[in-house]
């Protein structure tokens, strides 16, 4: 008995070893609290925020809430225990955690919004491409689609929303219908694929299709939505053009649909950006030092740091992507890391 | 009560369910705009195909007075193992057989296997260790999640093999190939259920397992071969899912064990164990799919859906309670 204790005691031993990384020189370790695994953006930003916050000399250590606000709030406490240099944020909710964020900032832990905006409480930093701009951009294109289609802004649309409990598509939504309200002549039919599954998505777009034969275009709030949507699309009979469509994120499955021609337009979170951006003014961060307004070139793309009421917060602008640009390495769609290291901002 | 009035108020007791299915079909069809059209109708069974099959297995455990909690996490792991497998976009490997069918059966047994294996060891320590069946299948529901979440690494497969997603657009009668599975499934296992003594031990074992036991039975082997069916037809269920969205993601079948539980309790299944049948299961996952169809083309805010089904659930245990009441005042 002895023996085989002894002998767990070693595997678990040496399980823990390799389980835990030999420490390197770095100034400092960053937390990420990342709202979901169950998303390739989530999952993608994990490994980008991880590359380009090693290429400026930070440890990066992920905690994943699985969607549930009490567990990202227990998730800062334990962190604020930690102490690290600082905390980046994709909040599961935007307000529940104001207080953990509060709480974080009063212990000296710098915090950074990454992704999600939270503008009820001040933060150290906010890196976004604008939930509400998504659908401002995707707004445009609809437009676009319809009148190429239909000669004007008329006809009908089907929205097809994620988890209604996430802010993150509400303000999609949000975004979408008010640019398209000033077009009387578009309908808009929205569902909400619950806890952002697939085959929900697909089920919406089968029985709509069937009801409402004259839709022009369906609208996804995620690729990963869209997938299920065209096998829906294909069961029905539908061959590629038949029904315009279009997604958001810029998840590699999307632009994979859009060279399929089942996927008029992807338009992209600049994911790489978002985190280079985090990377870039990360020592100002932890050093507290003032970041400026102004413009920045970030891998490339202008981007815009605005001093608000919430802090500084950094704006990159998401791109519309169709079949003439699809193949761009800049999307992160297209999992093609950027060469290019970033460096801090003096 | 004369005989007649007798037969018809069983009869109506009996199918209960599909009685409710009949009425709010017709409700439905008179009220909800676009309803009533036999595209609807295929849509309501094409919709029904993955949780039907899930809720097969979940009712089996349950009729013999345990449960498994696990069934969607395995469908999810059955799902991207074929993803995984036979998809050729994402983090599909796209491997392809010669000739092309082959994937078929390959891919099915692929996901029957990892659901059985599973199945299997929820039933061994279910049964032998005498573990209770909620804590076991709870953690593997999670540790099984886990699983397709560390294999996929958060990505998804798309673009399921042809010859494999044949069966989600091949039509008979107006219906997917998958909505047949389904169907024929429901068809096998009620047969298994109702007619063979193995079907008729489990319900024994959920009446009674210690005078089921002492009948000589062998309870300890029907158990697990219980929880490795439910693990199997939740692979099968799984391997209709990957079909359905043409691949898998890492959330996939998320919400779908709380809408087998639905349908199998709206079914006639006893939590208690010894009670139930599987066509009265089918009836209740057609009942919710109804539902979800209205729905989707009535426009109604989407938290009406959970409310809904949760006062559906409740509505049937009620009339469950009165069935039994008048059953016994019949006897």
């Amino acid at each position: 008995m002895k023996r085989i204790l002894l002998s767990a005691f070693g595997v678990l031993a040496m399980a823990m070893a390799t389980l835990m990384p030999a420490s390197a020189e770095t100034k400092g370790t960053v937390y990420y609290l990342v709202p979901t695994l169950l998303d390739e953006f989530q999952t993608g930003s994990v490994s980008a925020l991880e590359m380009f916050l090693g290429q400026v000399g930070y440890e990066m250590k992920t905690l994943n809430a699985d969607n549930k606000t009490d567990a990202q709030q227990s998730q800062m406490n334990d962190v604020i225990a930690l102490k690290p240099s600082a905390v980046i944020l994709a909040a599961v909710d935007f307000n529940a955690l104001k207080p953990s964020i509060e709480a974080a900032r009063a212990a000296g832990i710098p915090v950074v919004e990454f992704d999600r905006q939270i503008t009820s409480t001040p933060s150290d930093f906010t890196s976004v491409a604008g939930t509400i701009e998504i659908g401002h951009v995707a707004a445009e294109q609809a437009q676009k689609l319809l009148t190429e289609k239909n000669g004007s802004v008329k006809g009908k649309i089907l929205q097809v929303l994620g988890d209604p409990g996430d802010p993150y598509t509400l303000d999609i939504q949000k975004g979408f219908e008010e640019k398209m309200k000033e077009f009387p002549e578009v309908t808009i039919i929205s569902h909400p694929a619950m806890m952002w599954e697939a085959s929900n998505a697909g089920t919406i777009v089968a029985d709509n299709i069937v009801s409402n034969p004259d839709i022009d275009l369906i609208f996804n709030h995620a690729a990963h939505l869209s997938v299920a949507a065209v096998a829906a699309l294909e069961a029905a009979g539908k061959k590629p053009g038949d029904v315009m469509m279009m997604s958001s994120n810029g998840a590699p499955v999307g632009l994979d649909l859009i060279r399929k021609g089942w996927l008029n337009v992807e338009v992209e979170q600049p994911l790489y950006a978002q985190a280079a951006a985090v990377a870039m003014f990360m020592d100002k961060v932890v050093n507290k030092q003032e970041i400026k307004a102004g413009d920045y070139d970030v891998l490339g793309l202008p981007s815009v740091v605005t001093i608000e009421e919430w802090g500084p917060n950094i704006k990159i602008p998401g791109a519309a992507i169709d079949k003439s640009n699809v193949d761009n390495p800049a999307f992160w769609g297209n999992m093609k890391p950027p060469s290019d290291t970033v460096k801090s901002v003096e | 009560m004369n005989p007649r009035t007798r037969r018809i108020l069983e009869l109506v007791l009996d199918n209960l369910v599909w009685f409710m299915l009949l009425f709010v079909l017709i409700i439905f069809s008179l009220f909800v705009p676009n309803y009533f059209q036999l595209g609807i109708f295929a849509n309501i069974i094409e919709a029904s195909s993955v949780l039907g099959v899930m809720s097969i297995g979940l009712a089996l455990v349950i009729i013999t007075g345990h449960m498994d909690l696990s069934v969607e996490s395995v469908a999810a792991l059955s799902a991207m193992t074929v993803g995984i497998l036979f998809c050729s976009a994402g983090i599909g490997l796209g491997i392809v057989l010669s000739p092309e069918w082959l994937m078929v059966p390959v891919s099915l047994l692929a996901a029957i296997a990892v659901g059985g294996l599973v199945g299997t060891i929820n039933g061994v320590l279910v049964v032998k260790l005498n573990m209770s069946a909620f804590i076991i299948t709870l953690a593997s529901y999670i540790w099984v999640r886990g699983l397709v979440l560390a294999v996929s690494g958060g990505r998804s497969a798309q673009d399921l093999a042809p010859a494999i997603r044949w069966f989600g657009i091949q039509r008979f009668l107006g219906l997917p190939l998958t909505a047949w599975i389904a169907i024929t499934c429901f068809v096998v296992f009620s047969f298994i259920l109702a007619k063979t003594p193995f079907g008729r031990h489990l319900v024994m074992i959920g009446g009674n397992q210690t005078a089921t036991f002492r009948a000589g039975i062998r309870v300890n082997r029907n158990l697990i071969l219980a929880f490795v069916m439910a693990g199997a037809i939740a692979g099968l269920a799984g391997w209709l899912l990957a079909i359905r969205t043409s691949g898998a993601t890492a959330n996939l079948g998320v919400g779908l064990l709380f809408n087998a539980f639905a349908a199998v309790v709206i079914g006639g299944v006893s939590l208690k164990g010894g009670v139930g049948s599987l066509p009265g299961v089918y009836a209740g996952v057609l009942l919710l799919s109804s539902i979800n169809t209205a729905i989707n083309l009535m426009g109604l805010p989407p938290t009406f859906t959970q409310v809904i089904h949760g006062l559906l659930v409740l509505a049937a245990v009620l009339l469950d309670t009165l069935k039994q009441a008048i059953r016994q005042k019949l006897a």
